[in-house]
């Protein structure tokens, strides 16, 4: 099954997917903002933050809540498309490797059904490469960043554009 | 009419008369039998053609008993579609001349046809006219045979691709096919009667008593690997199979030789274990980095929102914010050795100078411990389009290797400056460092994979990465260096062409 096939149909059906395998995902959303006021600010700049390795996904969204940023986490493509169907962000920054469906997809998927918000990703691996690839291949170009990365670096990286 | 063809036989064929005869013998009777001794054939026939005399040996070439061919024309001998022959044969012989060594086919009675050799002459009579021609002929097929096999050979030994060569059992060649030619560039003038220690290198000379002696004994020595010289001096990777020769009484008089280039065969060898080397490394460096560079950007976030939380000018911050400096450093040490992807993200429009101060930040400490001056002159005026990774891993690697050779202190210039020159226009960046500079031996090989001159400090990667990351931008980066004392050290100089080449924006596969 090709990315450029199997990236459309899984949107369509994911919202189904993911109510009846993780209904309690959505409960467990994380929305970090110093000031509740403030999520209804429209200069507040929205980043959905994406990885499977929660702690990763929970200290940046923390860390760009602190920062000025409405951030929200979710921890694999799925949950991303279901909360940035609510939350359109700005901006999503996800993993490239997840179980499931890949950082790649996911920002495929974005491009179509959210081409509002940018796109940023971000791993911490050198065997990514044939993944960007069949982006490639299809015509998508992702901005990628290399895993660490320092949080005043993602912010300053965030606030560019 | 008999006699005449006998005495022209006889003097074609220079026999000696006797010096003093004490009995003469009948010169008629002597002739005849001279004649019928004779192992070629000799015939004689009139100037239309008849036959008039045939010995013994015709009889034995062409099959026909004297009585059934005496009297019959000279034609029954001929092809049908060679006969036209005869008309000249007889136009030369009535003009008195001669016909030497003239190669035709003629007929046996069975009908087979076969190759001969004829010589004719005319036969005169007492007030010189023309009046019957002698034939002597020479069944060639025996030697036409081995002459085609004998071409055939020299055909197959010319046109093979490998070098064959023979030689005595001293070592001297006696032959050299044209690909011995091409292979050691030596012609078979300049070979032929000289040792085949010329194509030796000088500290192999001993092989050449060891494969003599295998010879002698008969022996053959198969698919031997080894170093021969070209006439340049250059060395290449042969493999020889050296059979005796052996004459028909089983003495070995010499030997014969065919040697194989396999230096592109050895080339292939070698680059197939060293990419097998770079994938096995690459695959490991993946896994690693996966599972170090994960963990380490929980980690950074981790502490940085400890340091968020605790009192700003507190001991507490302190100590998270020396543990954020430190765990930054394992974060490029990590990129750097584990990091080596190929960042597909689109190029940016970056200056090199800004790239280079990236990388002095990072190396700062370093620089400051090691006790290393950096003597920076940025010229660059212009934006170039890269990816910002890729360079910033060059710039690292070569800085790296700087601070690596000038442990003792020492001065790095770096300058950029934009190049307006054919056929590109573009940025070159210079890396001086007055460290302990690279062996000249191994300059040439700092570029390959896996070769350090660090020992086991080294991953013998950086250059060759760097290289790879340079050349896909579509530029250059080369090494010059001294280790001469107080003079020591080494430059890097990198250029990048404004102009992106094409290949370098499409993906490619690895």
């Amino acid at each position: 099954m090709s990315a450029s096939e199997s990236v459309p149909s899984l949107f369509v059906g994911f919202s189904r997917f993911v109510a009846a395998d993780e209904p309690a995902r959505a409960s467990s959303e994380l929305v970090w903002s110093d000031d509740r006021s403030q999520t209804e600010d429209v200069t507040r700049s929205k980043v959905l933050i994406v990885d499977d390795q929660r702690l990763i996904a929970d200290t940046l969204a923390e860390i760009l809540g602190n920062s000025g940023f409405d951030a929200v986490a979710a921890y694999d493509g799925f949950d991303a498309l279901e909360k940035a169907s609510r939350f359109q962000p700005h901006w999503v920054v996800t993993d490239v490797l997840m179980p499931r469906m890949n950082g790649v997809e996911l920002a495929i998927a974005m491009r179509k059904n959210f081409p509002n918000s940018a796109i940023l990703l971000f791993s911490g691996q050198a065997g990514i490469s044939e993944i960007l690839q069949d982006g490639h291949r299809q015509g998508y170009q992702f901005e990628l960043l290399a895993k660490p990365i320092h949080p005043l670096k993602l912010i300053e990286r965030l606030r560019e554009n | 009419m008999a006699s005449d063809v006998d005495q022209v036989t006889v003097s074609r064929s220079a026999i000696p008369e006797p010096a003093t005869p004490t009995t003469p013998p009948d010169p008629h009777q002597h002739l005849a039998a001279l004649v019928d001794c004779s192992d070629e054939p000799i015939i004689s026939k009139r100037l239309d053609g008849t036959i008039i005399s045939w010995n013994a040996a015709a009889t034995r070439v062409f099959g026909y008993q004297p009585a059934e061919i005496i009297g019959k024309s000279i034609l029954t001998l001929i092809p049908p579609e060679l006969q036209h022959e005869e008309a000249e044969i007889l136009r030369k012989l009535r003009a008195g001349e001669r016909i030497e060594h003239f190669e035709t086919v003629r007929m046996r009675q069975n009908g087979e046809r076969f190759p001969i050799s004829v010589t004719i002459s005319p036969i005169r009579d007492a007030a010189g006219n023309v009046v019957a021609a002698s034939k002597i002929a020479h069944d060639i097929s025996e030697r036409r045979k081995t002459e085609e096999s004998l071409s055939r050979l020299a055909a197959i030994v010319d046109s093979a691709d490998d070098a064959i060569i023979s030689k005595t059992l001293n070592g001297i060649v006696t032959s050299w096919n044209k690909a011995a030619q091409r292979m050691f560039g030596y012609t078979a003038e300049e070979m032929i009667g000289q040792p085949i220690l010329r194509v030796f290198p000088e500290g192999l000379f001993y092989e050449e008593d060891e494969i003599l002696r295998k010879l002698r004994a008969g022996e053959r020595i198969e698919h031997y690997e080894t170093t021969r010289k070209k006439k340049n001096g250059e060395l290449f990777q042969v493999s020889v199979t050296i059979s005796p020769i052996i004459d028909n009484s089983g003495k070995v008089i010499g030997a014969s030789k065919i040697a194989r280039d396999i230096s592109d065969k050895k080339r292939v060898e070698q680059l197939l274990i060293q990419s097998e080397k770079l994938a096995a490394t690459g695959r490991m460096a993946a896994a690693i980095a996966h599972e170090i560079n994960n963990p380490l950007e929980s980690l950074i976030n981790v502490i940085f929102l400890a340091r968020q939380h605790s009192a700003p000018e507190s001991r507490v911050t302190q100590l998270l914010l020396t543990a954020e400096q430190e765990l930054e450093r394992v974060s490029h040490i990590a990129r750097q050795t584990l990091g080596y992807y190929k960042d597909t993200g689109a190029p940016t429009s970056v200056y090199v100078h800004e790239l280079i101060q990236n990388v002095l930040t990072v190396y700062n400490s370093k620089v400051m411990s090691c006790d290393i001056a950096v003597d920076s002159r940025f010229n660059d005026l212009q934006k170039i389009s890269v990816s910002k990774g890729e360079i910033l891993q060059v710039l690292s690697n070569v800085m790296a290797n700087a601070i690596d050779s000038m442990k003792q202190g020492g001065v790095l210039t770096i300058t950029t400056r934009d190049v307006h020159a054919a056929p590109d226009d573009g940025i070159e960046v210079v890396f001086r460092d007055t460290g302990t500079g690279i062996a000249q031996n191994n300059l040439s090989r700092v570029f390959e994979p896996f070769f350090t001159t660090k020992g086991i400090l080294g991953t013998g990667i950086g250059l060759w990465v760097a290289k790879q990351l340079v050349s896909r931008r579509g530029g250059q980066i080369s090494i010059a260096s001294s280790t001469t004392p107080k003079e020591s050290g080494t430059t890097v100089t990198i250029f990048l062409p404004f102009v992106q080449p094409p290949s370098s924006t499409e993906g490619e596969t690895e």
